[in-house]
């Protein structure tokens, strides 16, 4: 009976090993990969939620979104909005050396200059940042940019140690690097999790609350949910509309719907027939039922969308909505384009199958006719980027809330990314992207990107369909954690109660 | 000697195989649409940005020129660099192997006592009422989908009764065997059947063979037969199949590991797929290869052992 | 040759499968593509059987026209690789020679491949769907039929009946297609049973992983996957399809198993 008294050997084992609540460390689950930890190489959203958490920046972000003081103690701006200067604090790096003026200018010269900068548009007016003095930094414009200070506390705006990554060279740094912000990197395994502990050198006396923090990746939603319900993380990144009452229900965890920069909308290729021909686009916003689709889709969790341009961000105008749900025009308008039985090709990646569908059954309704191509993320983007797809369904957030960075993205046909790649091209819209973010009247600011929400919802640059908040499940024993607009966690707040 | 012969040449035979895996593997991630420095830098680089970073890599080197290039480093044992982590492939498989074969090895020892029990029970008396629920079972068992049960499973013994882990690996030997244990449950369900089904039909030909008839009829025990001679000798066929489960395990292991979200070769593999990681897609195919072409021999070599008539 | 009962349900279960998607048109009670923003998420009931999806189409109606797409998928996904088996592990076993070496390398250079893997490294290709699926399956999934027609063919070859054709000068392509394919079908046939359940079952694991057929293609393994996140809030989504697919899983392993112990190869 030997095999009798191993098996139960192996039992007394596992159960023996029942695994204790990590009490200081949150564990959070997310879809989002970490694939590097330079804060310059990457603007994809899983590596933007980890560069927060390592990198301090000159300024930082209250839990409640106002502007305070960061790495920087005091900043002046000149009269003609050209110049810059930071007076920066005394604070150490996690290995316990001086973060000095040349680590700050180095960082962001870097973010702004260097060719494999993933995403340095913020920094476009930017002529050089200097070390004045160990304590100074100065920076130059070609002209004045009215978000740039609040450009100084975004994710890839991150304070990284000059002789770190001048020693061992940016790829050694990408994976292992030495930090300024509340944590530093405990151990990293690509592909499943990055393990964080508490920076004991961050400059703010007192945080992080808890001792560190699991960032693990978990694509499949369901494996999140069921997860976060067996106790096994304590905050869920993502949950789906549908599960938020069973999370709830489970006693376990609370679901917090959290305001974000996120909207969905309908993509035409402006470029290619037929959406290039503004009737065939608004006889194709007329067929969609908006109100319905985001109610089916969220759940009524999502708001309706009015405009291209996100309703978290700064100067977002309810003035503007694309053309109203009327099918019996869409159908008179498509008769009088003799497009009535035009093939339209809607491409899509798995997570849009819902809205899909129900774009395809309204469209058909009015006399398009709707084949859903299913294509995985990477042949998405590459069709996109090529412009060989005619219209797409899809979602984008901002990392900021000023809307300069969000106009430039997606409506914009001048500034690098051709109106996400939609090839909306409106020179009134692109002289006013321009203008905006060198005027430095906050009224006059304002007017001008409420003009450039009421061109391109009116020409349907997109189809905007809702705005989505973000849903996230925390323990409830979890306290003062939240995601920001700007995918930041607030984990140095953060603590676990009784 | 003879046998440390037959291995040498059985694994000299293996390296065109290799080579040939590694052609198609090269050709299929080149063919593959899709641009890894897109996934890589996010939505909003530029394409100046991405030309620069695709340069840097040599990802518009022609694509022989960019296989020979592979190859050579291949053979002075350099898998390649990932694109996504600018890390050696070699130390995401060190990372993610141990994982999968820990899964794989388990399931295969949660697996072999229920075969033999049911493969003996139904084996006893075929056609009689054990052998009758134990193939509907099995019937069942093979036409379910396996993530629709993993995740009842999950469910079930995760959350409501929270008897196991629904995800991870854990740090220690403990750990592991309690992580691994829904996910190995899951894939038992499925293999369990299909062993069953070969070890029973083999154990029936051999009770019918002519040795076990004089056997029986000179007297000798019913017991001491099957343990002696019946059931070594039905072995063979399975371990046989063995091989080409252990194949897939390592194929299926890619559902299991996404619903329990292990980090193993599995979700590697899926993942480095989606995200045009071609180096890691290689490396993983390559390891994959290996060990398949390992089990075989092993299998052979644990063959002539039973039954030295198929010696090497 | 002793028909056993499991058969004959194996055999009625995949007929009457086979009947419902024939009359699917007139045993579905809904258009199994129209939405309905009216009927979301609704329970079983009398208007709607097996309850609404997330897009209020009928769940009883998608079922029913799922049955299509199983029976499609199973059949022409056995299809191409049974044919490409056959053929190269026939003249292998007949031949032997070069033409089984070589037969015998393409075989060890596929069977390393974790079929799983493959299967979805070629669907990322191709890109998703089903078409891309079945040239997927015609490449790796023709090596099991491979080994069992070569080993068949080589027993075969050597046999009394066909030296005589030999002999009698009858042509290999003649011999081949009158002796050997049809006295080396048994085993065959028992794998494509269970072939097509497996067959079946990765077209749903790919819906699973997000590389399945379109929307709004009323298919099961899809309708499973999207159902999955509904568990707990409209369990109807993914049980009624889970359930047919078991069924019909059923039906097919059945059929084999039947077989099996009819032909004799159990013995």
């Amino acid at each position: 009976m030997r095999a009798r008294a191993i098996l139960t050997t192996s039992a007394a084992l596992i159960l023996a090993a029942t695994s204790l609540p990590a009490s200081d460390i949150i564990r959070i689950a997310s879809p989002n990969q970490v694939t590097t930890l330079d804060p310059i190489a990457s603007a994809a959203a899983g590596n933007i939620e980890a560069f927060g958490q390592l990198y301090s920046r000159l300024l930082r972000k209250d839990p409640d979104g106002t502007l305070q003081p960061g790495l920087a103690e005091s900043w002046e701006v000149s009269e003609d909005g050209l110049t810059y200067t930071f007076e920066l604090r005394e604070a150490k790096f996690s290995d316990g050396t001086d973060i000095t003026a040349d680590d700050v200018a180095f960082s962001l010269n870097r973010v702004a200059k260097d060719p494999a900068s993933a995403y340095p548009a913020a920094y476009a007016p930017v002529i050089e940042f200097i070390a004045v003095d160990t304590d100074t930094v100065s920076l130059t414009l070609e002209h004045p940019s009215a978000p740039m200070l609040s450009y100084m506390e975004i994710f890839n705006a991150g304070i990284v140690s000059k002789d770190d990554v001048e020693a061992r060279g940016a790829d050694s740094f990408a994976s292992d690097p030495v930090t300024s912000g509340p944590f530093m990197v405990e151990s990293w395994r690509p592909n499943d999790r990055l393990t964080l502990a508490a920076n004991p050198n961050y400059w703010r006396e007192g945080y992080p609350k808890v001792a560190g923090a699991d960032l693990i990746e978990v694509g499949d939603a369901n494996t999140r949910s069921t997860m976060i319900m067996a106790g096994e993380v304590d905050v869920n990144r993502g949950v789906p509309w549908a599960q938020i009452e069973e999370i709830d229900a489970s006693q376990r965890a609370d679901v917090e719907l959290e305001q974000s920069t996120v909207v969905y909308g309908v993509m035409p290729n402006h470029a290619a027939a037929p959406f290039n021909n503004i009737n065939i686009r608004k006889a194709a916003a007329m067929a969609l039922n908006r109100e319905a689709i985001t109610k089916a889709v969220s759940l009524g969790h999502a708001t309706v969308a009015t405009s291209t341009l996100p309703n978290a961000l700064r100067f977002h105008t309810d003035e503007v909505s694309p053309p109203a749900y009327d099918p019996a025009a869409a159908r008179a308008l498509l008769e009088q384009e003799g497009a009535v039985g035009t093939d339209v090709t809607l491409m899509i990646t798995p997570s849009a199958e819902q809205v899909a569908t129900l774009l395809k059954a309204q469209w058909d309704a009015v006399g398009f006719r709707t084949t859903v191509e299913l294509v995985d993320a990477g042949l998405w983007w590459s069709n996109l980027t090529e412009s060989s797809y005619q219209v797409t369904v899809s979602w984008w957030y901002n990392e900021t809330e000023d809307p300069d960075l969000a106009a430039r993205w997606a409506v914009c046909g001048e500034c690098g990314n051709r109106s996400y790649y939609t090839n909306y091209n409106n020179a009134r819209v692109n002289e006013l992207t321009e203008a905006a973010l060198q005027e430095t009247d906050e009224d006059a600011r304002g007017k001008m990107y409420e003009e450039i929400q009421k061109i391109s919802t009116e020409e349907m640059a997109q189809i905007p369909l809702y705005y989505s908040p973000f849903a996230n499940a925390y323990a409830s024993n979890l306290q003062g954690l939240k995601l920001t607009p700007s995918l930041q966690w607030t984990l140095e707040e953060a603590e676990f109660v009784n | 000697m003879k046998t440390l012969r037959y291995i040498l040449i059985r694994l000299a035979q293996a390296i065109p195989v290799l080579l040939g895996v590694s052609i198609i593997t090269f050709v299929l991630m080149a063919a593959t649409p899709g641009d890894p420095v897109r996934l890589l830098v996010g939505d909003r680089a530029t394409p100046e940005t991405i030309a620069a970073i695709r340069d840097q890599y040599g990802l518009d080197e022609p694509v022989l020129i960019q296989y020979f290039t592979y190859l050579g480093n291949l053979v002075q044992g350099d898998l390649g660099a990932s694109l996504r982590y600018r890390l050696p492939v070699f130390d995401l498989i060190v990372q993610h192997y141990p994982v999968t074969l820990f899964l794989v090895i388990y399931t295969i020892i949660l697996t072999l006592p229920p075969v033999i029990i049911l493969a003996v029970l139904s084996a006893r008396n075929p056609n009689g009422f054990a052998d009758q629920v134990i193939r509907i079972l099995g019937v069942l068992g093979l036409a379910v989908p396996v993530f629709w049960l993993s995740l009842l499973f999950a469910r079930l013994f995760g959350v409501t009764l929270g008897w196991f882990p629904v995800s991870g690996y854990g740090e220690t030997f403990p750990e592991h065997l309690r992580h691994l244990f829904l996910p190995a449950l899951s894939t038992m369900i499925w293999v369990v059947p299909i062993l069953v089904r070969t070890l029973r039909a083999a154990l029936l030909e051999e009770m019918n063979r002519d040795y076990v008839v004089t056997g029986l009829s000179k007297g000798l025990g019913q017991r001491e037969i099957f343990k002696s001679h019946v059931f070594p000798n039905s072995l063979l066929p399975t371990i046989n199949l063995f091989a080409v489960i252990v194949a897939y395990l390592l194929g299926g292991s890619v559902i299991v590991e996404t619903v329990y979200a292990v980090p193993g070769m599995g979700k590697l593999m899926v993942d480095s797929i989606l995200a045009r990681d071609y180096f890691v897609v290689q490396g993983a195919t390559l390891v994959f290869a290996v060990t398949t072409i390992l089990v075989m021999l092993a299998v052979d070599l644990l063959s002539a052992v039973i039954d030295p008539r198929v010696a090497p | 040759m002793r028909v056993t009962p499991m058969f004959v349900i194996g055999v009625c279960m995949v007929a009457l499968w086979c009947l419902v998607a024939f009359f699917a048109p007139l045993l579905a009670t809904h258009d199994p593509t129209a939405i309905d923003f009216e009927a979301i998420l609704v329970g079983p009931s009398a208007e709607h059987w097996f309850g609404t999806d997330n897009v209020g189409r009928d769940t009883y109606s998608r079922v029913i026209y799922g049955s299509r797409y199983a029976l499609y998928i199973g059949l022409f996904g056995v299809i191409a690789p049974l044919i490409i088996g056959l053929a190269i592990g026939l003249l292998a076993g007949y031949f032997g020679g070069w033409i089984d070496t070589l037969a015998m390398r393409l075989v060890d250079i596929t069977v390393p491949f974790p079929f799983f893997v493959l299967v979805l490294a070629i669907v990322a290709v191709l890109g998703p769907g089903v078409e891309n699926y079945f040239i997927a399956l015609a490449l790796v999934g023709w090596v099991g039929y491979a080994r069992l027609a070569r080993a068949e063919a080589m027993v075969l070859r050597s046999s009394e009946f066909v030296l005589a054709a030999r002999t009698m000068g009858f042509s290999h392509f003649y011999i081949l297609m009158r002796h050997i394919l049809p006295n080396s079908m048994s085993p065959i046939v028992v794998y494509v049973m269970t072939d097509v359940t497996l067959v079946i079952l990765f077209g749903a694991a790919l819906g699973f992983l997000g590389m399945g057929v379109a929307p709004p293609t009323p298919e099961w393994g899809i309708m499973i996957a999207e159902g999955q996140i509904y568990l707990a809030s409209a369990w109807w989504i993914s049980f009624f399809p889970g359930l047919a697919m078991v069924l019909i899983g059923i039906g097919f392993a059945l059929i084999g198993d039947g077989l099996a112990r009819m032909l004799r190869l159990e013995r």
